[in-house]
This record gives C-alpha cells, sequence and structure tokens, in this order.
C-alpha cells in the first residue's frame, strides 16, 4: 500500500512543519512584539465602552483643543472632545475594516484561485487573464468613485476595498494548488475513491494554508491603510464616527495649532501598520521552507 | 625542480549554527608543471571546497580559512591582499564546474561571458577577444561559433553548455585548470575530445590541471598523480599507477571495489557499509575508522599521512606497519 | 517584438472601452448629478441647465454622443467650469502630476535601490538592518501622515521649504519625497530580496572564479537579475503612485490632476470623471507594457516564451 503511507508522511511532515514554523516564529523578536500587540489592540478593541474614560462625542467647548495633561492624555480636539477617548473608537473601526475587508478578500481570493488551479485548462487560463486585465485597472479611482456616488457607508466600504485586494490572493492560492496537484498525496487522495470536491476541501486547501496565513496577515494593513487613504479624503468613515485616517485627515487641518492631534493618531496608526508587517514578515520566513533551511 | 602549486596544511571550517563544519582539515599536496593531480572523494569529503579555498571563493562568513598556506609563483594564495588575488583566478588559475545548467550568466551573450576574462586580464582589444573566443568554442566543438556568440545560455543543450564554461576556462591559457567534475554532462566522444584538447593545452603550455571527482575510472586514465580524501583529509596520496596497483587504504581500496567495471561477475555492486561521520563533531584518529572492517584499538589514537614508499603515502597506520 | 507589443495595444483597446462603459453607466445611475444643490434651484433654470449639456436625453443617446466625441479626440466640456473643457482642464493639471510622479518615481528609484542593493551585498549585519527597518518605517507611515509632518517640521519650524505651490524647484523637495517614500521602501526590500537570489546563484560563483572585481561582479552579473523584481512592481505600482498623488497634491496644494479628480468627483462632474478615468487606465495600460519590455529586454529566457 505504497500510497497510504505517502498520504501517513504527508501527514507527518505537514504537523513537523507548523512546529517548526512556530519555534521559528518564537525567535523572531519583532514578529512576536507584533502579535502581542495586535493581541493587546484586539483586546482593548473589544472592551472600548468599558475603558473609555470619557464619550467620543462629548464635546467639551469651554475647553476647545487642549495640549495633552493629566485629565486628557492625548489632549482634545477643536470642540474639546478627548482625543484618547477618539484613537480608542477609531482603532476599533480601523480594526474592524481591517480584518472584515480581509476577510471578503480572503473569501473571494480563495474561492477564485482554488477554482481557476483545480479546474485548470481553458476555464483557468480565462480567469487568469482576467485577473491579469484587473490588476491593470485604476481601482482606487473606482473606489473613490463608488464611495462618491453611492453613499459613504460603511458595508459598502468593505466590499470596495474587499474587491480591490482578493487579486493577489487569487494569484497565490492558484499557483499553491497547481503545484499541489503534481503531488502523490492527491493521487493517493483520487485512487482512494475522494470526490473533487473533497480533495478540495480535505487536502488543497489545507496545504496551502501557509502562504494564504502570510499574505493575509499582510493584507489586513494594506487594507487599513486603503480604508486611512479614504477617510483622509473623506470618502471613508464619516463623522460623528471616528477612524484613525478621519483623526489624522482632522490633525493634519489644524497642525499648527495643535499638533498632538496629527500625532497621536499618526503614531497609533503606524505602530499598528508595524506591527502587522512585521508578524507577516515573521509568519513568511517561518513557513517559507526556502528560508528556514539554515 | 620549484613545484608549482605548494598545499600546506590547508583547514578551512564553516561556522554554521549547528557547530562548526570541518569541511577541509589539514590537507597537503604539491602540483609540478604539466601534471595532472586527481583528487577523488565522495560528496562532502572535502575535494571541491579544497579547490575553491585557493580562489577565494568560499563564502566568508559563514567558511573560515583556518591554517594553511599554498604557494604559487613566489606568494601564498591563502595570504594575498584581494586585488593581488583578483589577478591570478581567471587568468593563471582557472575553473570549471559541475553543473553547467547554472554556471553560466541567463542574461548575458556566451561571447560577453567569454571575452570578459580577455578584455580584462590580457588587455585584448574586442577584435581579438572575440576572435580568440571563436576559436575557442570552435576547438571544445561548438559548429557555427561565430552566430552562437550572441545567443544566450538558455538557447544552449547542456552539453553545449559545459563546452562553453570549458572554453572560458582555457582561453585565457591558463598555468593551473581546476575541474571540478568537468565531463559528466557529455556524451562520451565529446568528452573523449575535451580532455584531448586539455591534454594538448598541457603539452604546449605546460598547464598543470587538477581534477575533482568521485569517479576513480575517470582518473586512471587522465591522472599522473591521485589524492584520496575522505571527511575533509587526506586518506591516500601516490602516483596513479601505484594507487591503482596496490591501494594501501582501505578507503581507497572501498571505492574501488565498488566501481561498477571493478565488478565483472556479475554480483550485485558493493557499497561501503555505514555513513561519513558528522564533520561539526571533532573527530579522534581515523576518521573511516568507523566504517573499516580493519579497524584496531590504535586507528583512534593519532595518525598521520607518511610515506610507505616513493610517491606512495597512506594515512592508515595498520598499512604504515606493513600489517594490510 | 513588435508582434507582442502591437497584441498587447490590440488587447488593450476593449478593456479601455469597458473601463469608459462601466465608469459612464455607474456614475450615471447613481443618485444625484451635477446640478443638484442643497438649496433648490427653480426647476426652470435646472431644466435648461441639464438641457443645456444633453443631460435630459436618453441615457443611451448621451452614451453614443459621448463615445463619438471619444473617438475624435473630444472629452467634453466639463460640467463645474462652464468655461472650459475637460481637454484644457487636462492638458494644464496633467503636466504637474506627472512632473510630480516623475520626481517621486527618481526619488523611490535612486534611494531604493541604493538601499537594497547595499542590504543584500551584507546580509545580517548592520548594513542590511539599517536600511530595512528605515524601509519598514517607508511602508508603516503613510504619505498622508508623512506630508503633513514633513510639512510642519521643514516647512513650518525649520521654514527650509515653501507649505505650499508648484512653482520653484524649492517648492518640488517636499512633495517628492512624500510620494517617493513609500515606493523607495518597497523597491529597497525587493531589490534586496531580488540580489540575494541572485547572488546565490552558481553564475556568480562562475565570475568571481574569473578574478573580476566584486563591483563588476555586481554591477554587470548581478544587478539585471536583481532588478527585475523591482521593475516588475514598478508597472502596477505606477497605479499607486497616482492615487498617492491625490494625498500629496492635496496637503501641498498642487494644481495636479489627482487634486482636479477628487474635487470633481465630489462635485459629480461627469465628464471630468470619465476623462480622468480614461487617462489614468491608458497611462496604468501604457505603464505595465513598458514593464514588461524591460522585463524581456533584461531577461533573454523571457523572449522566446
Amino acid at each position: 500500500m505504497p500510497n497510504t503511507s505517502q498520504s501517513t508522511y504527508e501527514v507527518e511532515q505537514g504537523q513537523s512543519l507548523w512546529k517548526d514554523a512556530f519555534r521559528r516564529l518564537k525567535k523572531n523578536k519583532l514578529a512576536l512584539f507584533g502579535a502581542c500587540f495586535l493581541i493587546f489592540l484586539t483586546g482593548i478593541s473589544l472592551i472600548t465602552p468599558l475603558i473609555a474614560p470619557y464619550e467620543y462625542d462629548a464635546p467639551d467647548y469651554a475647553l476647545g483643543a487642549a495640549g495633552p495633561s493629566a485629565e486628557h492624555w492625548f489632549g482634545t480636539d477643536l470642540i474639546g472632545r478627548d482625543l484618547f477617548t477618539r484613537i480608542l473608537y477609531g482603532g476599533r473601526i480601523s480594526l474592524m475594516v481591517g480584518f472584515v475587508a480581509t476577510a471578503v478578500s480572503l473569501l473571494v481570493g480563495v474561492l477564485y484561485g482554488a477554482t481557476a488551479g483545480f479546474l485548470g485548462g481553458r476555464i483557468d487560463s480565462v480567469m487568469m487573464r482576467i485577473v491579469d486585465i484587473m490588476y491593470a485597472l485604476p481601482f482606487t479611482i473606482f473606489v473613490i468613485i463608488l464611495m462618491v456616488f453611492f453613499g459613504r457607508n460603511i458595508i459598502l466600504l468593505f466590499l470596495a476595498i474587499g474587491a480591490v485586494e482578493w487579486l493577489t490572493m487569487a494569484r497565490i492560492v492558484r499557483s499553491q494548488i497547481l503545484s499541489l496537484k503534481e503531488k502523490e498525496f492527491v493521487e493517493a487522495a483520487i485512487s482512494m475513491g475522494l470526490s473533487r470536491f473533497q480533495i478540495l476541501t480535505r487536502h488543497l486547501i489545507p496545504n496551502t494554508l501557509g502562504p494564504i496565513i502570510v499574505y493575509t496577515t499582510l493584507t489586513i494593513p494594506n487594507v487599513m491603510l486603503l480604508e486611512a487613504f479614504l477617510s483622509f479624503l473623506g470618502l471613508g468613515v464619516q463623522p460623528p464616527m471616528s477612524s484613525w485616517g478621519l483623526l489624522i485627515h482632522d490633525g493634519a487641518d489644524s497642525m499648527l495649532e495643535s499638533p498632538w492631534l496629527l500625532i497621536y493618531p499618526s503614531i497609533a496608526l503606524s505602530l499598528t501598520l508595524f506591527s502587522l508587517n512585521f508578524l507577516g514578515d515573521g509568519l513568511r520566513d517561518a513557513l517559507d521552507p526556502r528560508v528556514a533551511k539554515d | 625542480m620549484m613545484p608549482l602549486l605548494t598545499v600546506e596544511n590547508l583547514a578551512t571550517h564553516f561556522h554554521t549554527r549547528a557547530g562548526i563544519v570541518r569541511a577541509v582539515d589539514g590537507v597537503s599536496y604539491t602540483l609540478e608543471k604539466g601534471q595532472t593531480l586527481g583528487i577523488v572523494g565522495e560528496s562532502g569529503s572535502g575535494k571541491s571546497v579544497s579547490c575553491y579555498s585557493l580562489l577565494g571563493l568560499i563564502p566568508m562568513p559563514p567558511g573560515r580559512i583556518e591554517s594553511g598556506s599554498a604557494h604559487f609563483d613566489g606568494g601564498d594564495l591563502l595570504n594575498i591582499s584581494k586585488d593581488e588575488l583578483r589577478k591570478i583566478p581567471g587568468q593563471r588559475i582557472s575553473m570549471i564546474f559541475q553543473d553547467p545548467m547554472t554556471a553560466l550568466n541567463p542574461y548575458m551573450t556566451i561571447g560577453a561571458q567569454l571575452m570578459e576574462p580577455l578584455l580584462l586580464h590580457k588587455g585584448l582589444s574586442k577584435e581579438e577577444a572575440a576572435k580568440r573566443s571563436i576559436e575557442m568554442l570552435e576547438a571544445v566543438g561548438i559548429q557555427d561559433a561565430e552566430q552562437r556568440m550572441n545567443a544566450h545560455p538558455h538557447q544552449f543543450s547542456g552539453g553545449m553548455r559545459q563546452r562553453v564554461v570549458i572554453a572560458m576556462a582555457l582561453i585565457t591559457e591558463p598555468d593551473i585548470l581546476i575541474a571540478d567534475e568537468p565531463t559528466t554532462a557529455l556524451d562520451v566522444t565529446v568528452q573523449a575530445q575535451i580532455l584531448e584538447l586539455i591534454k594538448s593545452l598541457q603539452e604546449k603550455n605546460g598547464m598543470a590541471v587538477i581534477l575533482i571527482t568521485h569517479d576513480l575510472g575517470v582518473i586512471a586514465g587522465t591522472c599522473d598523480s591521485v589524492a584520496v580524501m575522505y571527511a575533509g583529509r587526506l586518506v591516500e596520496q601516490a602516483s596513479a599507477s601505484s594507487l591503482f596497483h596496490s591501494p594501501r587504504h582501505p578507503y581507497t581500496h572501498a571505492l574501488m571495489k565498488s566501481l561498477p567495471s571493478m565488478n565483472t561477475d556479475g554480483k550485485e555492486l558493493y557499497s561501503i557499509p555505514g555513513m561519513p561521520p558528522d564533520l561539526t563533531k571533532p573527530i579522534e584518529g581515523c576518521a573511516f575508522a568507523a566504517r573499516c572492517e580493519h579497524a584496531i584499538e590504535a586507528c583512534r589514537g593519532d595518525i598521520h599521512l607518511h610515506s610507505i614508499m616513493p610517491d606512495h603515502a597512506t594515512a592508515c597506520i595498520r598499512a604504515q606497519k606493513g600489517e594490510l | 517584438m513588435k508582434k507582442i507589443v502591437l497584441k498587447r495595444l490590440l488587447e488593450s483597446i476593449p478593456v479601455l472601452w469597458a473601463i469608459v462603459t462601466i465608469t459612464f453607466f455607474l456614475i450615471r445611475l447613481a443618485p444625484g448629478g451635477p446640478f443638484d444643490r442643497e438649496k433648490e434651484l427653480d426647476p426652470q433654470i435646472q431644466e435648461r441647465i441639464e438641457a443645456h449639456y444633453n443631460l435630459n436625453a436618453p441615457l443611451m443617446e448621451q452614451y453614443t454622443d459621448y463615445m463619438g466625441g471619444l473617438l475624435s479626440g473630444d472629452f467634453g466640456p466639463s460640467f463645474k467650469n462652464a468655461s472650459s473643457s475637460v481637454n484644457e482642464l487636462i492638458a494644464q493639471s496633467f503636466p504637474v502630476s506627472l512632473e510630480l510622479g516623475f520626481y517621486a518615481l527618481c526619488v523611490a528609484l535612486l534611494i531604493g535601490l541604493t538601499a537594497g542593493i547595499i542590504a543584500a551585498l551584507k546580509p545580517n549585519s548592520w548594513q542590511d538592518y539599517t536600511p530595512m527597518t528605515l524601509a519598514m518605517i517607508g511602508i508603516c507611515v503613510p504619505n498622508f501622515v508623512l506630508g503633513p509632518i514633513l510639512l510642519l517640521i521643514f516647512g513650518i519650524n525649520l521654514g527650509w521649504f515653501p507649505v505650499s505651490g508648484w512653482e520653484e524647484a524649492a517648492d518640488k523637495v517636499l512633495p517628492s519625497i512624500t510620494l517617493g517614500a513609500m515606493y523607495a521602501a518597497y523597491i529597497a526590500r525587493l531589490s534586496r530580496g531580488g540580489m540575494l537570489e541572485v547572488l546565490s546563484n552558481d553564475f556568480i560563483r562562475t565570475a568571481r572564479a574569473k578574478g573580476l572585481s566584486e563591483t563588476r561582479v555586481i554591477l554587470k552579473h548581478a544587478l539585471r537579475g536583481g532588478v527585475t523584481p523591482v521593475i516588475a512592481f514598478l508597472g502596477p505600482a505606477t497605479a499607486g503612485l497616482l492615487s498617492g498623488s491625490f494625498v500629496v497634491e492635496t496637503v501641498f496644494q498642487i494644481p495636479g490632476l489627482g487634486k482636479l479628480f477628487v474635487e470633481s468627483a465630489f462635485n459629480r462632474d461627469y465628464t471630468m470623471i470619465l476623462g480622468t478615468v480614461i487617462l489614468y487606465a491608458t497611462l496604468i495600460l501604457i505603464l505595465n507594457l513598458i514593464s514588461d519590455l524591460l522585463l524581456t529586454w533584461i531577461d533573454p529566457r523571457l523572449r522566446n516564451a
């Protein structure tokens, strides 16, 4: 029964791959820092209403824009709202956009890429040609048009950003599927009488997980950047809600008089992007066997 | 007469995360003008590393040349400045690498790669260099050499690429040619043609050759003397005829037994039992002792390469005592 | 080679057509129009204005009219700037954006390639870590953060550079750095990766064995292969360079096409939006083609494929 032994071998190899990857990841201080910071941030976001010192939309006109102080750690904005609170609430939105829009792109990308790679042949080449063409489209422009014309609501924002980011994911998944299709354990599965769908869900998708995890981690910062960019142009999240992009936009407007309004949200956004990128890089180094060999 | 090249006590180690790999550990040999020296050993025995060390091709770090000297033309290759060293490889000592598929630059034309050492080292004009390159391509048996000069490596077959690599090494008419498994990718007739070309250059210019191979069969027909390497050390060194007639080290003996051509009675091919030793751990005594059927307690002690007759030295203490 | 270019150009015609058509119907079907105001206009006046721009005609007729104009190179009148046509507005602002993009690209290539190559030559040393950490900062500090901060420090506090405008050379320093920084960062990472990959190849060892100087090994033998990922990145990246210009032109008050596009989108200036979309799409298609051609020029193995 050479086929069976082959597939057992793959499973064992798979497990040690994950264990190895985790061990390598633990050695990477920056990636570890990124992971901790993100866990911390996600935790904070979940309980923001409980810990925020003020209401996010409660103005204090008498105070106006005041610098950092004991009462207002990061200062207040032009109408006296507490910046620390607003950054907490803004982070909630930014993170949510990051995760949800990435999930949308992940879903579309994986389904599309897996279908193309698995069906192969003509269908594959047509599907990938479409991706090639879409790469060449001025997507940011479309997103801007969409947001202007169809109202600036957050669901549309998810869809629009997700629609931009799925292309690379589709490519990665497809090439993974193609290379895995050649491997013996798929033949083993076929010889054991599994249907195409079963092969796809039980063997191919679990085995492409490494690159998908890495790319997902690196997509989240891109998505957050895009959201912040749109909010900066006034096309993303709408007041009185806030996101980091929007806070940076407001901060840039009044940076002469109250630079803290620009600096603190910028630090929050950059630090989060750093963490995600470091974690993504760390995961890639940990999961890529070519880098891992020494 | 002074030998052309004298290598003494060369040791090249790699400092990796897994520990210090003693890839080459105290190797000495000499090479005379016009002579061919064969270095034999399994892969990982240090035969290639010992030659890369001479040309400064060891990546440092992790590699480090721990000790030794290599006297060539009044200087020490291991102890000269980078600028001085640069005048030697490619011009006075050139090298043929093992894998023809990857040894050529895919982004440059064959012609540009061939002409490069002539333009840089020999100061030839472009026309002269081109003319010389075409001659060289023809000499290694490439047809339509003139048109082929503008081709890129991917347009050549493996055998043709290997011939280009050989032409590139011979084009500066070096004093020493180091050939690392040079003819593996070639069929027998081309192989003979190339070896003939090398031999004629040896006769014409007194070029010396170091031939690196794992195949004792290749050595037999081409080499004057042979050095057998095992686990980074020399275990036997002799003239080719002496070595083939009476190998005086159990490892050499085992290598010969595993040659297909030595196996005339149709029995299963011999393979040496056991595995080569882990080079990250210091080896006490004879490195081959663990796999050797003749090993005795004394083999774990101090061992050295000793001459047992003119032109024949072995590191086996039992052979030195005349017991084997 | 000519055949490939021709094929690609022919292929881009249906793509462009699809982009124009989708955009056209998208913005028309969306609620709201260019002459909707917060204060209700006199319905008669509104009607007259819309009739003037042929907005009352059936949509299909407007579409065929517009496409007809496009074929003769006419982007139509701007709905918001009554006195000028879209062609004129683009002719004024596009050169500014192009100039900004060009400087930003120069900044990105100069800094990015240098940093990436230096890092690749000494992997895992401080010459590697320093530029790569800087590159990470470049990626994580978006241009709409970098721009205002540079403005605050060098424009306002130190007073070294003007705060806005696009006339003298000094005006162009901060915007070009702001726009180029992130691309410099990406290019540094890509060229480092590319160089490391190439330098690990056997043919580099062959080159060293020829006794070439290290400089020659790198410039003549390694660089071509090492920059291929950068070139592959540059084609699609120009799209990002363009959208980056929306922000930079807004922050630094530069009268370029990016700023004009964002304004026209907010104003629902149909013809202006369409005109910019067509221009950007064409530009992206052309730049992608150039980047592909450069790749085949660099890597002979791609030529026969």
